[in-house]
């Protein structure tokens, strides 16, 4: 008799030990932990996730498997992280697109609660440049608006479909001067690289695009940069004027990236993560890295970071139907 | 010559053990990412990202782009052993290439493999040294209606390789058409053919129906007749089996191939699987052996081995000089040259021409590397076809899965990739080819874009692309070869009912 009662709180103990270190919270992470990236490798978005898991492993030794999902998108690399199992081993690289722009253009397609995420914080900022191709007669954004009103239909915009900063970043730029839609020419792009490879050979003559991918275009003077939404002037632009300066300041679409969780996170997942990224953004290290990657370090916290997506969200989702929402 | 000094200076920094190491271990990993199917460089080198972190920026990118090069090596391995193609880049090969081996001369085909694409690889290597910044500005100035004419140009193919029954060779590019519409709208996002499956708009990833279509069904219909070996030549040392006769025949196909592939290459979204396509085809009119080809022309498995090297030391131009990254590869690789702060582009070669130097020189080397690799390996390699079906067959199977997988981590792509095999068997018992498919399947995004930019260009018209030189004369060319071919094609039919009804 009292063998099977030990046996019994043998057997209940050690099923009872299995939850114990999740219910102390520690140690965590005890196994590399993945992070989702929405999209292909090489893009702006890899690279933020790169950043970090280097950043990570560099300084922590914590392993940051960055996997990428591409597809739809970001629908599908975000549906995989929302509904991937709470425990801290699965995150998503969070970032402008698959947040409020998923939700504001994409609504049709999300089988999630775009809202639910596990919001951590945000990291790095990278703001938009608009750009015209180097022998444009048009030289500020005021000389581009005029050039579109006296001759409608000849400006050629390059855009990237519903995901992206190149479609809001014009179509608000266009409102702004009060410019439909139908007086621009525009065309469409799969990726960032294929616009600005057509503004360098002419084939397009304007176009907003985040400063990372921009960048070797840039130093090259392959393209023009006239202006940029940020709140002061680049340290490697210091000639091209901020849209505040070019009489446009409620021009502000901009790329971000950080991290999120899928929804019901454990508070220990939370806090460890809140805690590690808010030294982060403190460490001249993780500045170095990001500069390397030509991003603008911007921390913001959970809650913050949840509202700012809720105004981001509402700011797109006023641009949506010109972009092109389903 | 400043270009030849800055080179020689890379070339004494390329060949510093360190250096040495990482390219012969790029090499290495590249040839095998490149004969494993299904995991192609892409894969190999997102795998290999990481290391950026722990390793010096000259070492890590060597070994990178040396996987990129290698990969291209090693893809025909398997085509020809087994008419399975380790990549997109080796499926034309397996035409001729299997053939060869079926006839008892794999060796000589992985050989002429291995020369061609090192000949190939190596005088692009020169073009990239010599001439990148006016290639890059070229290949610039090709915009969408451009790459629309390039894309008719191609399709024009599809008619050649549509073997005796051009309405089934047709429909299989109608196919590839079909399947590639699965999926968000490139622009707009507006879905197709998705049925409400989220997983469906992320569209089928073209190397899983690659994989089943070739490899899966190749496996199957193998098992289905029993095979048992797939050649019982007697084969030789691997010396003894290159003949040099057969290397001066194909000389004129490593030539032309090289020039196709590395002009080709430079130009953005011309990936080495569409350039050996070209390469072939190209081939196939000119060549003095072309009554051969698709029976084991030896020429069918130079040019676009020759054309895929060629394409690869074509695709660093714009990636180099300009930061443009023509294939999504090359883009992984952008990212790792970003991860150490290097920014591609026009002034890289100023700022930095210890590292693009020293980069350029150790992928001559690694060219050198990969032949002497791959040479002796052919014997051995050869050796294969000897072994047993039923241990290569699940091998085939396991390898399949696993680098449809990698692709994009997601299961739905091995599933896809054994539905096609199923498909591929169908298509074979109606005798309908399936090159077309592929074809139409590489083809039509890039057709699709560049149509639909060419028209928002214009404002809406067409008249933009009979307006600019470019574009207008590779449509032609496209237009005329099609007239030809099916001229061909209509003058042997009525010479077959002639000589019918003579016999009768």
């Amino acid at each position: 008799m009292k063998g099977t009662i030990i046996l019994r709180l043998l057997i209940i103990c050690s099923i009872l030990s299995l939850f114990s270190a999740q219910a102390m919270g520690e140690p965590y992470p005890t196994k590399p932990v993945d992070i989702i990236v929405s999209y292909n490798p090489g893009g702006g978005a890899d690279l933020s996730g790169r950043l970090l898991s280097g950043y990570f492993s560099k300084v922590l030794g914590v392993q940051l498997n960055v996997i990428n999902k591409p597809g739809a998108g970001g629908v599908i690399g975000v549906r995989e992280a929302m509904t991937a199992r709470p425990d801290g081993y699965t995150m998503l690289l969070d970032c402008h697109a698959t947040s409020s722009m998923l939700a504001a253009f994409q609504p049709g397609k999300l089988p999630f609660e775009w809202r639910k995420r596990t919001w951590i914080a945000r990291m790095t900022k990278d703001p938009v440049i608009y750009q015209v191709r180097m022998d444009a007669p048009y030289k500020t954004l005021k000389d581009v608006a005029e050039f579109i009103k006296k001759n409608p239909k000849q400006l050629r915009w390059g855009a990237t479909g519903v995901s992206g900063v190149g479609s809001p970043a014009g179509i608000q730029f266009f409102r702004a001067n009060n410019i439909s839609l139908d007086m621009v020419n525009r065309v469409m792009f799969t990726g960032e690289s294929p616009v600005l490879a057509a503004l360098a050979g002419g084939h397009i003559d304007f176009t907003g695009q985040q400063y990372g991918p921009s960048w070797g275009m840039l130093e090259g003077k392959k393209v023009k940069p006239i202006a940029v939404i940020a709140g002061k002037r680049l340290p490697l632009l210091r000639d091209v004027p901020t849209v505040a300066e070019e009489g446009y300041p409620m021009l502000d679409v901009h790329g971000w990236h950080g991290l999120s969780g899928p929804p019901g996170l454990p508070k220990y997942v939370q806090d460890y993560w809140l805690r590690e990224l808010e030294k982060a953004h403190r460490d001249p290290v993780f500045h170095e890295m990001a500069e390397k990657v030509k991003k603008e370090v911007a921390f913001l916290g959970p809650k913050e970071m949840e509202e700012f997506a809720e105004q981001e969200y509402q700011k797109y989702l006023a641009l949506a139907k010109d972009v092109g929402a389903k | 010559m400043d270009i030849f000094v800055l080179l020689l200076r890379g070339f004494s920094n390329a060949l510093s053990l360190e250096n040495l190491f990482f390219a012969l271990v790029g090499s290495i990993l590249g040839t095998l990412v490149g004969v494993l199917p299904g995991i192609g460089p892409t894969a190999g080198i997102a795998m290999l990202l990481p290391l950026t972190t722990l390793l010096p920026p000259i070492p890590a990118i060597i070994m990178l782009a040396a996987i990129y090069y290698g990969a291209m090596y090693g893809g025909s391995t398997t085509s020809i052993l087994m008419n399975i193609p380790g990549e997109i880049s080796s499926v034309i090969t397996c035409v001729d290439g299997h053939e060869m081996a079926k006839q008892g001369r794999a060796a000589q085909a992985l050989a002429i493999a291995a020369i061609s694409s090192f000949i190939a690889g190596t005088l692009g290597l020169m073009g990239l040294t010599f001439f990148s910044p006016p290639l890059a500005d070229l290949a610039l100035r090709m915009g969408p209606p451009e790459i629309f004419g390039l894309v008719v140009f191609a399709f024009s193919m599809v008619a050649s390789m549509s073997g005796k029954s051009l309405l089934k060779g047709v429909t299989s590019a109608a196919l590839g058409m079909l399947i590639c519409l699965v999926g968000l709208d490139p622009q707009l996002g507006a879905d197709r053919l998705t049925f409400g499956s989220v997983t469906l708009m992320g569209g089928l990833d073209f190397i899983a129906i690659i994989m089943g279509l070739f490899a899966m069904k190749e496996v199957f219909q193998n098992v289905g007749a029993r095979v048992g070996l797939i050649s019982t030549a007697r084969l030789g040392s691997w010396w003894r089996m290159i003949k040099w006769s057969e290397i001066k025949q194909s000389l004129g196909a490593i030539i032309r191939s090289t020039i196709t592939g590395f002009f080709l290459g430079c130009l953005p979204g011309c990936t080495p699987g569409i350039v050996t396509f070209m390469a072939y085809d190209l081939e196939k009119k000119f060549s003095k052996n072309r009554a051969n080809f698709g029976k084991g022309a030896i020429e069918g498995v130079a040019a676009p081995e020759g054309a895929n090297n060629a394409c690869t030391s074509g695709g660093f131009v714009p990636l180099l000089t300009l930061g443009i990254p023509p294939s999504t590869s090359l883009a992984v690789l952008l990212s790792g040259l970003m991860i150490y702060g290097l920014q591609p582009g026009p002034l890289l070669f100023e700022k930095q021409p210890v590292f693009v130097w020293t980069v350029i020189a150790s992928m001559y080397i690694g060219n050198v590397m990969l032949l002497i690799l791959n040479l002796p390996l052919v014997g051995i390699w050869a050796r294969m076809v000897r072994v047993p079906y039923h241990f290569i067959a699940p091998l085939i199977l396991l390898f399949c899965f696993i680098g449809t997988y990698s692709v994009r981590n997601s299961f739905f792509d091995a599933g896809t990739c054994l539905v096609f095999g199923f498909i591929g068997l169908f298509m074979d018992k109606l005798k309908i080819p399936s090159l077309p498919l592929v074809l139409a399947l590489i083809l039509a995004p890039m057709m699709e874009d560049s149509l639909r930019q060419s028209i928002s260009m214009g404002g809406g018209s067409l008249a933009i692309l009979w307006s600019r030189p470019i574009a207008l004369a590779l449509m032609g060319a496209g237009f005329l070869t099609m007239v030809i071919i099916l001229f061909g094609r209509y003058r042997r039919a009525k010479a077959e009912v002639h000589l019918g009804t003579e016999e009768n």
